[in-house]
């Protein structure tokens, strides 16, 4: 593609940037340069979001620990006790809540990140700036929460008497698969919400369905091996048994469900962010 | 030809005035997903062996608010842009700030531009005057560094240095407008593109912005400036252009344009 074709070009004549503005036509360039260009922007989002996260709420951050904990709670309680749910010889309550970690990240993220766009209209309507940054952000400041939740696995950890081996050294790459999966789709009903705010109604209802295929309340074991390739298309299943290796010392790593949502994760990631350009085009006329 | 500014070349910016339907909306949300990447794939084809957009879209259902609209500004000019409501002044400020894109033509900024297309562009309620002051700066495109260097000055033009750990839910609108408005007058960039700033705010307010926009002019700054008051773009302006129905009626002379503008609009 020559750069007459992109849509907004940057030269410089007589040591002046120069921008051209264009229609839209063919496939718009990610245009990365230009993100990195405005990292302070979303340096400043990213702490605005977090400082007004919890303004005028009663218990502030500890809503990061609290959802996840009483949801593991529940699930101990049922599952665990009730219905006898095996856990590969892992306390029930942390088996759970390792695996609530990383869900609740995905959860809250998928829901800032949906309604983005549509919550910064007054900028996005004003000034221009790449508007990849307004996801992005979304998926960082989710990250805050994830902390905190995630030093109360921790916690817990001790409480159980389960230490962490070499195997903990992979968990960063876990996170990051949960990352690419949150900000993959998040960039897709970013995008879509724009236009059809339908999305805000079907995404509870998503997540709820998306809960009982993912192993939170039970170990991906329990689904036949002839289907763990199948089972792995959810990326989110990848994330949790990863989490629940990389920590607690199961001993099994994680396969093809692995591979599968790797791979998955990486498509959804990369079609999001064409996906989202495509669209950005328009959303200061739509949104 | 070096010392052009912003040049744009037969611009225009159609919307769609159809709106989508029940059942069609469902398919057209499908249609968006699937279709998207090979959309973008067919428009190359289209444009390589129609040289076009493609099929002409019925005028029925569109709305040309920018046609064919050219012009040229110099730099160190001020130009008013004035013209009734829905004459596309607004649209065209859009798009030279890469908000909106356009649908055909094109148009060239050289330098660096900043936009002000409303005051309290950012600003966040809970946060203080002081953190506003910083965020509301970047989201204009400020750099971290020239926000330190000019604090001072904004809080001091913004008269609020008292209250500037309060967040800003808690100030009266005239506070907020006087507030956001200095952090935009001090942005530094070559060309400002500003629309209708000045219409809020009481009048000594109003003449403190005036005044301070007349020191950015005389700075050698290019101004582009979107109003209703044409006593501010006679003081300020010394070129008018006059839009009607997105296109350009007459481009000149601030007091020939403005006549000509108040004899079609009141005469």
């Amino acid at each position: 593609m020559s750069i007459k074709e992109r849509t907004t070009t940057a030269n410089f004549y007589e040591g002046k940037p120069v921008i051209t503005i264009r229609p839209p036509k063919g496939l718009v360039p990610l245009e990365l340069r230009d993100l990195w260009e405005y990292r302070d922007l979303l340096y400043l989002f990213v702490w605005r979001d977090i400082k007004v996260r919890y303004k005028q709420t009663i218990v502030g951050t500890s809503w990061a620990i609290i959802q996840p904990f009483i949801a593991m709670i529940v699930l101990s309680l049922f599952f665990g006790k009730l219905a006898k749910m095996p856990s590969e010889g892992i306390p029930y309550p942390i088996f759970a809540y390792s695996a609530l970690v990383p869900w609740t990240y995905l959860v809250n993220v998928l829901s800032q990140s949906s309604n983005s766009v549509v919550s910064n209209r007054a900028v996005v309507t004003r000034v221009y700036f790449p508007r990849l940054i307004i996801p992005m952000t979304t998926v960082l400041t989710g990250l805050m929460d994830f902390a905190m939740a995630f030093a109360m696995l921790l916690g817990m950890m001790l409480f159980y008497g389960i230490l962490p081996t070499a195997a903990i050294l992979t968990l960063p790459f876990f996170l990051l698969l949960g990352i690419a999966t949150a900000l993959g789709l998040g960039l897709w009903l970013a995008a879509l919400n724009v236009k059809y705010r339908d999305i805000g109604f079907t995404l509870p209802f998503l997540t709820q369905v998306w809960f009982f295929v993912t192993p939170i309340a039970y170990p991906s074991s329990l689904v036949p091996e002839r289907w763990q390739a199948i089972y792995g298309l959810n990326p989110m299943a990848g994330v949790v048994e990863g989490f629940r290796w990389a920590l607690l010392g199961k001993t099994e790593a994680p396969g093809m469900i692995l591979a599968v949502s790797v791979l998955v994760a990486v498509c959804l990631l990369i079609g999001g962010l064409y996906f989202f350009r495509h669209k950005e085009d328009t959303f200061a006329d739509v949104v | 030809m070096s010392d052009i500014a912003i040049r744009v070349v037969r611009l225009g910016k159609r919307f769609n005035l159809d709106r989508p339907r029940r059942g069609n909306a469902t398919r057209e949300l499908l249609e968006d997903v699937v279709r998207a990447p090979f959309r973008s794939l067919s428009s190359i084809f289209r444009q390589g062996i129609f040289n076009s957009n493609g099929r002409q879209p019925n005028n029925d259902k569109y709305f040309w608010a920018l046609k064919d609209v050219s012009l040229e500004i110099r730099q160190g000019e001020t130009v008013g842009i004035i013209g009734s409501n829905g004459a596309g002044k607004s649209v065209l400020l859009k798009i030279l700030s890469r908000v909106s894109k356009p649908t055909e033509g094109y148009a060239e900024i050289y330098g660096k531009a900043g936009s002000m297309l409303e005051v309290g562009t950012g600003f966040h309620p809970e946060l203080t005057a002081r953190e506003n002051i910083y965020l509301s700066g970047a989201i204009l495109g400020m750099k971290k560094a020239e926000i330190n260097r000019n604090f001072d000055e904004i809080v001091a033009f913004s008269e609020v240095e008292k209250f500037l750990d309060t967040p800003v839910k808690h100030f009266s609108s005239g506070m907020n407008v006087r507030l956001a408005f200095s952090v935009a007058v001090h942005l530094e960039p070559e060309i400002m593109l500003m629309d209708e700033v000045l219409a809020v705010g009481d009048n000594a307010f109003k003449e403190k912005c005036l005044n301070k926009m007349k020191e950015v002019a005389s700075e050698g700054r290019t101004v582009l400036f979107v109003s209703h008051d044409m006593k501010a773009i006679e003081e300020f302006c010394n070129r008018a252009i006059y839009l009607s129905n997105g296109k350009i009626v007459i481009d000149g002379e601030t007091e020939k344009v403005v006549s000509q503008y108040l004899v079609k609009n009141h005469g």
